[in-house]
């Protein structure tokens, strides 16, 4: 962030509204309200309804970009309004409509089942081979930091849908499974307690898969956690090559398992020291 | 079948087109630096049969022939299924594809063959 002080000013802001039981078709309504340094939209829209208009509708929750609830078209861009600041975006009138490529359900509020649905469609959890073991686990799976680092970027993900409403290949072609569900499905693929690539290719192996994607980084660019979902689309399409001509990594069984004895003796030698205070 | 087995078929083709197409041109362009005649030569009807009874030139022009035709039909399978459609207009799409493609391939093997086995002067 710059050391340049902004100064706190009247901004107006363009509002997309639509309630399905009112309007045919959304409009736009405008309210000037002040703004003072600091604040994010997402502020201004608590203060806007507070103040001028009770009835807009979007989604929030947590106020520090870790939900991912508050995903907005701010300016012509997908952002989160819980992360932006008003003054920051540098314009005296600021644009704020629903996220593209989604329904719209009311006012600023998106319909984001299909990116729960793309999402639940890749599996997006370790599957393990061993029934028995995971009926009665003996112990936890050993993962190396280099291990983890091999998709740890990806688990970052908040689901906000930022990078679907980026996506343009979403936007001409819904059935793509996008960014968000293909970056996931390569994080738990390259994950050395998985096997489920052999489950999974179903899902994923189609023509609305990787092969799919433009390359336009829009995705990477929308993403408010820094992850970079076209990379991502990039490792999950080389993982897929190599499986298909024998080369992929063969996961029958996982990672070794360190017996439960071990994991509490582990956890004894990495406990916090004793209080110091006593109550 | 499995899209990455397409798509990637669609990649591997590439060097076999280049490598082709480059010989085409050798052919069809080059004829006086590879064939010692002259480029307008190397056009008229009778130096092309003749030279369409060479079994290489034959079995490179059918390997063309496929290799572009995949490669090609297969970009725009891809631009077709991008409009919204139904899963079963896809279908439709990707049936239609295949049987223009293996019609356009019968029809340039037909041709091929055809020059391959004309018969000079009857």
């Amino acid at each position: 962030m710059s050391d340049k002080t902004i100064t706190p000013r009247e901004i107006t802001f363009r509002v997309r509204r639509f309630d399905p039981d009112v309007d045919s078709a959304p409009h736009w309504s405008e309210y000037r309200q002040h703004v003072h340094d600091g604040m994010t939209v997402l502020e201004a829209l608590h203060q806007l309804k507070a103040e001028q208009e009770p009835t807009l509708s979007w989604r929030s929750s947590c106020r520090m970009g870790v939900c991912g609830s508050c995903g907005m078209f701010v300016n012509e861009l997908p952002m989160l309004a819980c992360q932006t600041q008003v003054l920051h975006l540098g314009t005296d009138v600021v644009t704020i409509a629903p996220l593209p490529n989604y329904d719209n359900v009311k006012d600023l509020v998106p319909d984001l089942a299909p990116l729960i649905e793309k999402h639940a469609s890749v599996k997006p959890y370790i599957i393990y081979l061993d029934q028995i073991e995971i009926d009665e686990p003996t112990g936890e799976f050993i993962q190396t930091p280099d291990q983890r680092e091999e998709f740890s970027q990806f688990t970052h993900c908040i689901k906000c849908g930022l990078c679907l409403a980026a996506c343009p290949t979403v936007a001409t072609d819904p059935l793509f499974l996008g960014p968000q569900a293909l970056a996931q499905a390569y994080r738990y693929t390259a994950d050395n307690r998985d096997c489920g690539m052999k489950d999974r290719i179903e899902a994923i192996d189609i023509f609305h898969g990787p092969y799919q994607c433009h390359l336009a980084g829009a995705c990477s660019q929308a993403c408010p956690k820094g992850v970079d979902p076209a990379f991502g689309i990039q490792l999950l399409k080389r993982a897929l090559v190599l499986d298909n001509i024998g080369f992929g990594k063969k996961k029958s069984s996982v990672a070794k398992v360190m017996p439960l004895a071990d994991v509490v003796k582990a956890i004894d030698e990495f406990a916090p020291p004793p209080r110091t205070v006593v109550k | 079948m499995r899209e990455t087995r397409l798509w990637s078929w669609h990649l591997l083709v590439i060097p076999i087109i280049i490598v082709l197409l480059g010989a085409h041109f050798a052919v069809m362009h080059y004829a006086p630096v590879f064939y010692g005649v002259s480029v307008e030569k190397a056009r008229e009807f009778e130096t092309m049969i003749e030279r369409g009874k060479s079994i290489t030139q034959f079995v490179l022009y059918i390997l063309l022939l496929a290799a572009a035709l995949y490669h090609g039909l297969y970009g725009l399978r891809g631009i077709i299924r991008e409009l919204p459609m139904s899963p079963a207009l896809g279908k439709i799409v990707d049936m239609s594809i295949i049987g223009l493609g293996l019609f356009i391939f019968a029809f340039g093997t037909y041709v091929t063959w055809w020059t391959f086995s004309f018969k000079i002067g009857g």
